[in-house]
């Protein structure tokens, strides 16, 4: 039995099983301090190893520990580690300040301190107008931003985040990103996951990818990375006039296809390099295109796996 | 108890409390809670409402010794020679024969008569003055049959069942399992806060019910019957230990089972049967420790339905002192299994 570790998040052959399903399979990880991302398609795991973590389901084999502690422990566990779930609901009638407040009485906290620290933490992540209102009339990306104040509102050692820039706007999306660099740079564990790898790949210290309940690849960013850049990135523009789009995407370098949606509304791009596709499409969104939305094409993160996998040197 | 522990408990409580009385879901137990207070309410003000009318129809020579001699079967000239003065009467022709109705008043009781070709055949009997003792076995009646094992029991299965499964439908357990709260404190905050809110509303509802049922006596009839306020306190105090006892039970069985009808449905069977299981199966019911603190014994004839002789059977009655104990007992074992199983219970809401 390897060492207990108390500055890592550590996975001793981890494996889950809901009856004859497999959740994670003989997963053997450890997590250093820094921000490191979870990667996978949806259905990969990488909830299943967040809950896992954090005690929400129990392992069916192995043994896991944060910073030498196990989530059987819940009052020691829980202070220094600090879970923003996907799970979209809250309990009714809640504001978003009483949300974050009625969390942090949880701890034995007095009122003074619990409001003190409700409101730091809802001001971090920008809701303060908001707070007073009830959660239920939140928008998507409010009622992401809440259960991240929460999650981050007793200070914890250990953040761990599932699918958090999902349904942010840009703004909120670079100042939550902020946040995590801010965290990570205090030496915290920021551990995210997300199934879109260019959205993470920017921040991350380390990534762990991850398909059909197995960790495929691990490590630095940059080995990984690498190890992907040739393999096109497939992204959906919606806008008013894809056609017009479509001209103006095939002058531009590193664009290697581009079709018009099947219904019409917007345009497909495949580029092999999406951090410049980026930079370059803020340009072309001033010319009257009529630009909606921007989003990664999920079937593409899973040609990526499918690539790593097949390569199978990454393992 | 840990200090820190106090606190959590505390903080569950604020949080669980609020939850159980303002539920949307939870409206029909104040309905359950505020039926038979109605019944007693009705009762104490029709009472109050036939005295007065008593009194302004009493006519001359109409006594409460002559009403009582009035029977079935009489004839209707004997009842006009014994009173001659009734302060309402009417006379009219059906396919049935000539029917006839009387209304007398003695100044306390309403009594009608209902003649049928010159014969008595029916009489009711109405006024502000209640027999004492009919009362209070009409109410352990209606406390034993139908407020202990329906009104509170599905009261209960409601509130108990669903303060870990109502989490798990609405997908808000995660927010206690996240926090640094053992869950052993957790399952003891959610259930001082079901037992406050049941014990609350039934107790509440019961004393409400007791007030009404002893308000219409007449003051001398209430001086009269000594046990009053120990009658009182001892409903009370078994709605109180019922909501404790069913409570434990359905905070378990919410643990365990998905679908509260089937939980529900086997220890309501279990419950009924109790009079005729063996003395130690016996002791492992709720209702049995409950009838045992009942103050006032639902009398049994041979009239008698057999499913009601079956309810109301109580052999071997258990001393005050066993029965609170026991009830504490099987209370308490039952909660510490709910400890058991809340260790490890997992947040799975896409199976739930």
């Amino acid at each position: 039995m390897s060492e207990v570790n108390q500055e890592t998040v550590q996975f001793h052959n981890v494996s889950k099983f809901y009856g004859e399903v497999l959740g994670v399979n003989r997963v053997s990880l450890t997590v250093p301090p820094g921000i490191t991302s979870l990667v996978g398609p949806n259905g990969s795991g990488k909830t299943t190893l967040m809950n896992l973590m954090t005690g929400l389901i129990q392992p069916t084999e192995g043994r896991i520990s944060i910073l030498g502690l196990s989530a059987t422990d819940p009052e020691h566990f829980f202070t220094k580690v600090g879970y923003c779930t996907q799970f979209d609901s809250c309990p009714k009638g809640f504001t978003g300040y009483q949300f974050v407040y009625s969390f942090l009485r949880l701890f034995g906290w007095d009122h003074r301190k619990s409001e003190a620290a409700a409101w730091s933490a809802i001001e971090r992540v920008g809701l303060t107008e908001a707070a007073k209102r009830q959660v239920a009339g939140y928008s998507k990306g409010m009622r992401q931003r809440i259960r991240l104040a929460q999650s981050i509102s007793h200070d914890p050692q250990v953040l761990v985040l599932d699918e958090p820039l999902n349904g942010l706007d840009p703004l909120v999306r670079a100042e939550t990103i902020a946040l995590f660099k801010s965290q990570a740079a205090e030496g915290r564990h920021v551990i995210i996951s997300s199934h879109v790898l260019h959205e993470v790949d920017l921040i991350s210290d380390q990534v762990i990818l991850m398909t059909g309940g197995y960790v495929v690849a691990e490590g630095q960013i940059k080995g990984v990375r690498s190890e992907i850049s040739d393999h096109p990135m497939q992204i959906l523009i919606r806008c008013k006039k894809p056609s017009e789009l479509a001209a103006r995407m095939f002058d531009q370098d590193g664009v290697v296809e581009a079709k018009v949606h099947s219904d019409g509304g917007g345009l497909l791009i495949k580029t092999t390099t999406p951090d410049r596709f980026y930079l370059m499409l803020n340009q072309i969104a001033l010319n009257n295109v009529g630009i909606e939305t921007v989003a990664p094409v999920d079937d593409d993160v899973n040609s990526v796996y499918e690539y790593l996998i097949n390569e199978g040197d990454v393992r | 108890m840990n200090p820190l522990w106090m606190k959590q408990v505390g903080a569950v409580l604020r949080l669980e409390i609020r939850k159980s009385f303002l539920s949307r879901r939870g409206w029909w137990i104040y309905l359950l809670a505020a039926l038979p207070f109605l019944i007693f309410a009705g009762h104490a003000i029709q009472s109050q409402f036939d005295g007065e009318r008593a009194v302004r129809w009493k006519t001359a020579g109409t006594t409460a010794d002559k009403l009582r001699k009035v029977h079935t079967g009489m004839k209707v000239s004997e009842l006009k020679e014994l009173l001659p003065n009734p302060f309402q009467s009417q006379q009219w022709d059906t396919r049935r024969g000539e029917q006839e109705f009387f209304v007398y008043s003695d100044g306390e009781h309403i009594v009608s008569i209902r003649a049928v070709d010159g014969e008595v055949e029916r009489i009711t009997r109405r006024g502000s003055t209640c027999d004492p003792q009919e009362d209070s076995t009409i109410f352990a009646g209606v406390f034993q049959f139908l407020y202990l094992r329906l009104f509170i029991f599905f009261g209960c299965l409601f509130v108990f069942m669903n303060l870990f499964r109502g989490e798990m439908l609405d997908k808000t357990l995660h927010f206690y399992f996240l926090a640094p709260l053992r869950r052993e404190v957790l399952v003891v905050g959610k259930f001082l806060a079901g037992l406050v809110a049941t014990a609350a509303v039934f107790c509440l509802s019961t004393f409400g019910q007791l007030v009404f049922l002893y308000m219409h006596w007449a003051p001398a009839q209430r001086a009269e019957y000594t046990s009053m306020f120990t009658d009182t306190a001892a409903y009370v105090g078994v709605t109180a230990l019922a909501c404790l006892g069913y409570g434990a039970v359905f905070l378990a069985a919410g643990m365990l089972v998905r679908n509260p009808l089937i939980p529900g449905a086997v220890i309501l069977l279990w419950e009924s049967i109790n009079g005729i299981l063996p003395s130690t199966l016996r002791h492992m019911s709720i209702i049995y420790y409950l009838k045992s603190l009942c103050p006032v014994d639902v009398p049994m004839s041979q009239n008698t339905p057999p499913p009601l002789a079956l309810l109301a059977s109580n052999v071997d009655p258990a001393g005050p002192v066993v029965a609170i104990g026991g009830m504490l007992l099987v209370a308490t074992a039952v909660i510490a299994y709910s400890m058991v199983r809340v260790r490890k219970m997992e947040i799975n809401y896409g199976t739930d």
